[in-house]
């Protein structure tokens, strides 16, 4: 679910430009080299105290030792799975504790895939991610050099990487251009030194093929824990509107008949108005009721189905917005009640955002995936990740274990495409 | 009597201004939130004010918060706690302070105009008004065992009236009474929750409402 919510969202970021998305990459690698040359450097402390572990089991003291070496590997490579997690799209779950003593931790694919990734991170990764900081470091230094260079003592005036020894205004600005040079070529090269550098780790700590299922369940109690936040969130939002809509309405109205009964008494004429007001008080309470009826659940889902749902809301909607369902069968009442959220949601953004002419919604259903794309011809530049609007949608998606891809160029068009498991 | 009240909502609050005024009530100031409910009690001096129990920004207990506030910068203001569902833990909260010029009433029984101005009068002059859902609360709370289960069935209705706030006069007229017949079952009453005997109504409220407090949380 995350994954292509990420995805959609870089896009979004760049709003302004190919420029200044460039230089954050720029930026961005710099970061992940520095960071994996961290890691990198945990890596292979631990790596040397596994070969110490192993030295020291020749004179059997390190037999004591050999339960610490897959504890001190994991907390390494749960870093590593922190920063790549962190750095996306793609998220690397944590993989707890490893068993107790080295031959079941041993027996662990999970454990196997940790050390072959030690050992060629401790090696490769962080040389790796020296080679690109220094060449980012160089450019800036040699970029500069001619504002510098005569602070320097004469003797001392030979950058590294540079073949020739300063003497004069000349061979500074050529040091500046070979710098120019350099960061020409770490903006072309860097961020996929960077990805390099995360390459093994990628593929070695994510869980293994055969292991998907735990990666599964790990991912179930995340999106129950976001079922059970949607629906604490839902309860709270009806309690709300319930509490501070129809039921101070209702205490209106027993208020003013209370009143009315003594106006009676004493002064007849003013109790008419008194009526008035508590009717009008009567019927606002019905109106919240049936709004939060309606956003509780909507009856029209109920009668007409999604393809009648989804029409309804494309007339009411002020763009004009052609729809196109082809939903055989009726899923799940949670599936169909949120793409009519979903939908709901969309069109008013598009109303209320995008200035665009036309929109359209097409929901297909394939097996037992219902997919649902709201389209409009808008300006683009749709936050993914902002407003309150689609993060609750959001959190309903989640909850039914389905995807959210929110693609929204500046410029547009904005694309929401949703994906619903409907065999629940 | 001058009164200031405090409740966000628009309509309920210009309601029980109405019903107010009607009755030749001066409402000096209504307000919507519990800032400006102190600053207009400061300003006016009323004799009672009247309170919500949710109020913006986080709608959970900023009246209760500006009703204690109030007692506390007004010593003798009376003041009489609305909401929209009582919880007997708001009661204790606003008792801790003593039982004297307080109310806390379910905002419907505005509606039932004689007994909701019979509550405000009470209050203002010195007296307490709990609702009787309140006190329904701590009595099916209460455990087997306790004293409670020694009383008659009538004795339990003068109890449950006493606990509301009730005068014996006030009591008497309810249960179709003499006052003499009420005295005396509050007698019995005493004696059997040994509690110590007290004709000062707001006295008796807290002993009686610290009573059912007590059988209740004991398990």
């Amino acid at each position: 679910m995350t994954v292509s919510e990420r995805r959609a969202a870089a896009p979004a970021r760049g709003r302004r430009g190919p420029l200044v998305r460039r230089a954050r990459a720029v930026f961005d690698a710099v970061e992940h080299l520095a960071g994996g040359v961290g890691t990198g450097v945990l890596a292979l402390a631990a790596l040397a105290w596994l070969l110490l572990v192993g030295l020291l089991c020749l004179t059997g003291v390190g037999l004591l030792l050999t339960r610490t070496v897959p504890r001190v590997v994991r907390i390494v490579a749960e870093r590593e799975r922190g920063r790549l997690s962190r750095w996306g799209p793609d998220e690397l779950f944590g993989a707890g504790r490893p068993a107790d003593g080295l031959r079941p931790a041993l027996a662990d694919p999970v454990v196997r895939r940790e050390l072959r990734w030690l050992a060629v991170h401790a090696t490769f990764g962080w040389i790796v991610g020296l080679i690109g900081l220094t060449f980012a470091l160089h450019a800036v230094q040699d970029m500069t050099y001619p504002a510098w260079w005569r602070i320097l003592p004469p003797d001392e005036a030979t950058p590294t990487l540079v073949p020739w020894t300063v003497q004069s205004e000349r061979d500074a600005v050529g040091v500046a251009i070979f710098g120019a040079g350099l960061a020409v070529l770490f903006v072309a090269v860097g961020p996929a030194l960077a990805r390099l550098q995360a390459w093994p780790g990628r593929r070695l700590l994510a869980p293994p093929a055969d292991m998907d299922l735990s990666l599964r369940i790990a991912q179930l109690s995340a999106t129950r824990a976001a079922a059970l936040d949607a629906h604490a969130t839902e309860l709270r939002r009806i309690e709300r509107s319930l509490h501070d809509g129809a039921q101070n309405r209702l205490v209106a109205v027993t208020v003013l008949l209370g009143a009315t009964r003594r106006a009676l008494a004493r002064d007849p004429a003013k109790a008419e108005g008194m009526l008035e007001q508590a009717q009008d008080a009567a019927e606002q309470a019905l109106a919240e009721l049936r709004t939060v009826v309606r956003s509780i659940l909507p009856p029209v889902l109920e009668g007409r189905g999604l393809a009648g749902a989804l029409s309804g809301l494309a007339a009411d909607c002020a763009v004009p917005c052609d729809v196109d369902v082809d939903v055989p069968g009726r899923c799940a009442v949670s599936v169909e009640a949120t793409a009519y959220f979903v939908t709901a949601e969309a069109l008013t953004n598009i109303a209320k955002h995008s200035r665009a002419r036309r929109a359209s919604v097409t929901a297909r259903r394939d097996a037992d995936v219902l997919t649902l794309r709201i389209e409009d011809d808008g300006v683009g530049g749709a936050d993914g990740r902002g407003g309150t609007g689609l993060s609750g949608i959001r959190s309903r998606i989640a909850a039914l274990d389905g995807r959210l891809a929110v693609t929204s160029p500046p410029g547009g068009p904005t694309i929401i495409e949703v994906e619903l498991p409907c065999g629940l | 009597m001058r009164i200031v009240t405090a409740e966000d909502d628009f309509l309920l609050r210009e309601g029980v201004a109405l019903l107010l005024r009607a009755e030749s009530l001066d409402v000096v100031a209504t307000t919507e939130n519990a800032e400006a409910f102190l600053a207009a009690v400061d300003e006016h001096e009323p004799d009672v004010a009247i309170v919500d129990v949710r109020m913006p920004p986080t709608h959970t207990d900023e009246g209760i918060k500006a009703a204690v506030e109030a007692r506390r910068r007004h010593p003798g203001l009376a003041v009489l706690v609305l909401s929209a569902y009582v919880e007997q833990s708001f009661a204790n909260e606003l008792l801790a302070s003593g039982a004297e010029r307080l109310g806390y009433l379910l905002k419907e029984r505005v509606g039932r105009v004689e007994q909701f101005l019979d509550a405000l009068y009470r209050v203002a002059e010195g007296g307490t008004a709990i609702d009787p859902d309140v006190v329904t609360q701590l009595l099916t709370r209460s455990r087997p065992g306790s004293g409670l289960e020694r009383l008659t069935a009538r004795e339990r209705d003068v109890l449950a009236l006493m606990a509301e706030g009730l005068g014996n006069a006030a009591i008497a007229e309810r249960l179709v009474v003499t006052e003499g017949a009420v005295h005396k079952h509050i007698r019995n009453i005493f004696a059997k929750l040994d509690l110590a005997p007290t004709d000062r109504a707001d006295r008796r409220v807290a002993a009686v409402l610290r009573y059912l407090d007590e059988t209740g949380q004991r398990v």
